[in-house]
């Protein structure tokens, strides 16, 4: 629980159309050489924000060893329902998976939990979008918008604020971004520090579809939403 | 039914008496109008008319090395490979329709065969089983029809054809024959149909199809078949079924060939091929294919609501 | 010697099954369910092998259940069959396999949209608008391909059936006497009198 509140910020909001989900990357220092990660796999660092499924997208925020591993056994019980029921896997029995798997290192003594929570943003043909929570005691519950890590008080004081119903998702885009860069602790905003992600239908297949935003996407995005650095002020 | 047997083997005690009672012009069981009118007393002395057995103890194991049944010994019933053949009597005349496809075992071997043997502009033979065997007998038989409108100063009726065409296979019973075959055509009685195979069994009816297809031909048939259809009707109806056998049968396939008999004589309608059918139908506009037929209809039926969210 | 249908129309899937039970040629029953009710949107109508059936089916049905209560929701129909199929795949590499020919037909709540599942023993799935399992299919999918209406309402599909038994009962030589007749859509599943 502790190394929760002290990990970068993972903020998610559920939209009429979409869930949108936001991290904060801590840079651990100057040194640390990043540009293994410029590009990333299947978009973004890989860090934070994660694809569990072709449905769903979390991000992570704890113990980032524990995390890898519980992201690690999410993929794989997604895999399993899907070989099994030929189906993407419910979001919620997704995130009930993983919190029976935390729940069982908290009964007995001489295991160490998971330090890790979760959001789930994720789409099913049953519940549509959706957004959960998880905890290490594996305990989980859906949102309307919700944050966790560093600062997650403040930040959900102003999401509760400024959250407003049926909101689409370019204005949960915008909403999170706002939100993400005032609690932030960096005065501006930058691909080096912040994971994005998006979860919309594709208009063609009516399918789920998980964007998680490449580094120049992010700049991009923040450029656009007037968060981003000044470009003169971006060399370093 | 042995003693019917045993008066066609072509030897043994029996044969001999009866070739004797043959010669004696003591036939009594035979009609006439098969053997006995005056104009065809040459046809008696013949007997029933004999086809060379091969002149080894068994010929009915020695055929089976030169057929397909050596594979399987147990399938006696060649019949239910490969063919899809129908006809049908309506008001207007008789409708013969049938496949194109020859097959060897898994192997289409030819896919435009004609499986409808002009016997004479009267009388249709159908081909299913052997087609060497229908190609030949209904040949024969074709000869044997000439033969009686030149004693008889008539045509033979379809019913005495048929006849003739059953007492002769059945004579070669068990000896590896295989047909199943529909002669179709019109006489004084007006259209007739009849079934005969190689089993020896020869039925009338309105509404026959022989071949492996031919319960899918039969669903279709069965349930568009009224006696008062229309010309076009009927042989739209014909078309369809075919067009189902080869659909759904692997056996059966490639083209439809289709006939009407009227008064005057059978008529050649045309040649279809199935998968022209399948996509576009006879006149170019309405496939016969399920998926052709139902494209963009759906059995989903979301409520008002979420089907303005879909859109 | 079984024969089963199954139709689907506008929103709903028509599950037909003869009644009768035989041993060698003797009818031991003749008011046999054959169509298994698996979840408030799903039925299952099984043929094959005596014992197998019943057996297979059951235990799918417990299954299935047993999904329902673990889970927050049931299976919708497509994962349902998916999850049957391998069942039987896996039942067939096993030392002894079910012989159980099955047609799944669910309504799809989230989707609104009725599903249909042929099945056989070997592990075969397809999903088809129309299916129909032993002796009856030979006269059946030809007059189906050809009446067929996927937008049909509950009356157009019960009349199409009505064809296909009564095809049945002309051309088949042991053609069964009744059917069940089951339908599911939006509302749930209930039985039909033909």
């Amino acid at each position: 629980m502790e190394a929760i509140s002290h990990a970068g910020t993972v903020l998610g909001v559920l939209a009429r159309d979409g869930v949108v989900l936001a991290a904060e990357k801590k840079v651990t220092g100057k040194l640390l050489d990043l540009s293994g990660v410029k590009e990333g796999g299947y978009g973004g660092s890989g860090e934070k924000i994660f694809s569990l499924n072709a449905n769903v997208v979390a991000g992570v925020a704890g113990i980032t060893a524990d995390a890898n591993s519980l992201v690690n056994y999410a993929r794989q019980a997604a895999q399993r329902h899907l070989l099994h029921y030929n189906e993407d896997i419910p979001v919620e029995l997704l995130a009930q998976r993983l919190c029976d798997l935390k729940q069982g290192y908290t009964q007995y003594g001489g295991l160490r939990p998971f330090g890790v929570s979760l959001l789930y943003a994720g789409y099913d043909p049953h519940y549509h979008f959706q957004l959960y929570h998880s905890d290490p005691s594996g305990n989980y519950s859906g949102w309307k918008a919700t944050c966790i890590g560093a600062n997650s008080g403040t930040a959900q004081s102003l999401l509760k604020q400024e959250y407003k119903e049926e909101m689409g998702v370019e204005d949960a885009v915008a909403l999170v971004l706002r939100v993400m860069s005032k609690t932030m602790d960096s005065t501006t905003l930058g691909s080096e520090k912040l994971e994005f992600a998006t979860l919309t239908l594709d208009p063609v297949t009516k399918q789920p579809k998980a964007k998680i935003y490449k580094p120049a996407e992010v700049d991009a995005l923040l450029q656009k939403q007037g968060l981003g650095k000044k470009e003169d002020t971006e060399t370093r | 039914m042995h003693a019917f047997a045993e008066r066609f083997s072509t030897n043994g005690a029996a044969a001999e008496l009866r070739r004797a009672k043959e010669i004696l012009g003591e036939d009594d069981d035979v009609s006439d109008v098969m053997w006995g009118s005056s104009g065809g007393f040459g046809s008696l002395v013949n007997g029933v008319p004999k086809f060379a057995v091969p002149s080894v103890p068994d010929p009915t194991s020695f055929l089976r090395m030169h057929t397909d049944d050596h594979a399987d010994p147990s399938c006696r019933i060649k019949i239910k490979h490969g063919t899809t053949t129908l006809a049908f009597r309506f008001k207007g005349g008789v409708i013969v329709a049938v496949d194109s496809r020859a097959t060897a075992g898994s192997y289409v071997a030819s896919g435009t065969v004609k499986k409808v043997i002009e016997i004479n502009p009267y009388l249709l033979g159908t081909m299913a089983g052997g087609a060497a065997d229908c190609q030949y007998w209904e040949t024969y038989l074709g000869i044997q029809c000439r033969l009686h409108e030149l004693r008889n100063r008539e045509r033979i009726s379809v019913a005495a054809a048929s006849k003739y065409l059953s007492n002769l296979v059945y004579s070669y019973k068990g000896m590896g024959l295989s047909m199943g075959t529909m002669i179709c055509g019109w006489d004084k009685t007006g259209p007739a149909i009849f079934y005969v195979d190689s089993d020896g069994t020869r039925l009338k009816g309105d509404l026959f199809s022989v071949g492996s297809g031919s319960t899918f031909a039969y669903g279709v048939l069965d349930q568009g078949y009224r006696w008062d259809l229309t010309d076009e009707e009927a042989q739209e109806l014909g078309r369809r079924s075919i067009y189902a056998a080869g659909h759904r049968d692997a056996f059966s396939g490639n083209t439809i060939n289709l006939y009407h008999v009227k008064e005057d004589g059978w008529k050649f309608i045309g040649n279809y091929d199935i998968s022209e059918m399948h996509y576009n139908g006879p006149g170019g506009a309405d496939g016969y294919g399920y998926d052709v037929r139902v494209q963009g209809r759906t059995s989903a039926n979301p409520p008002p609501e979420a089907a303005a969210a879909q859109a | 010697m079984d024969v089963s249908f199954a139709i689907t129309g506008k929103g709903y899937v028509i599950v037909a099954a003869d009644t009768t039970a035989a041993r060698s040629i003797v009818k031991m029953k003749t008011d046999e369910d054959k169509i298994k009710v698996l979840s408030p949107h799903l039925l299952m109508a099984y043929s094959g092998e005596p014992g197998d059936t019943v057996q297979f089916a059951e235990f799918v049905e417990r299954n299935i259940r047993l999904y329902h209560i673990r889970n927050p929701h049931g299976l919708r129909p497509q994962s349902a069959a998916s999850w049957i199929r391998r069942t039987l795949a896996d039942s067939l590499r096993s030392r002894r396999p079910y012989s159980v020919n099955l047609l799944l037909g669910g309504y799809d709540t989230s989707e609104h949209a009725p599903h249909l599942y042929w099945m056989d023993y070997l592990g075969t799935m397809v999903e088809v608008p129309f299916a129909a399992h032993g002796y009856g299919a030979y006269f059946a999918l030809g007059l189906l391909d050809r009446y067929h209406d996927p937008e049909g309402s509950l009356e157009d599909g019960l009349a199409t059936l009505r064809r296909c038994i009564d095809e049945v009962a002309k051309r088949l030589v042991v053609a069964p006497g009744q059917y069940k007749v089951k339908v599911v859509d939006k509302d749930g599943v209930r039985e039909i009198a033909l």
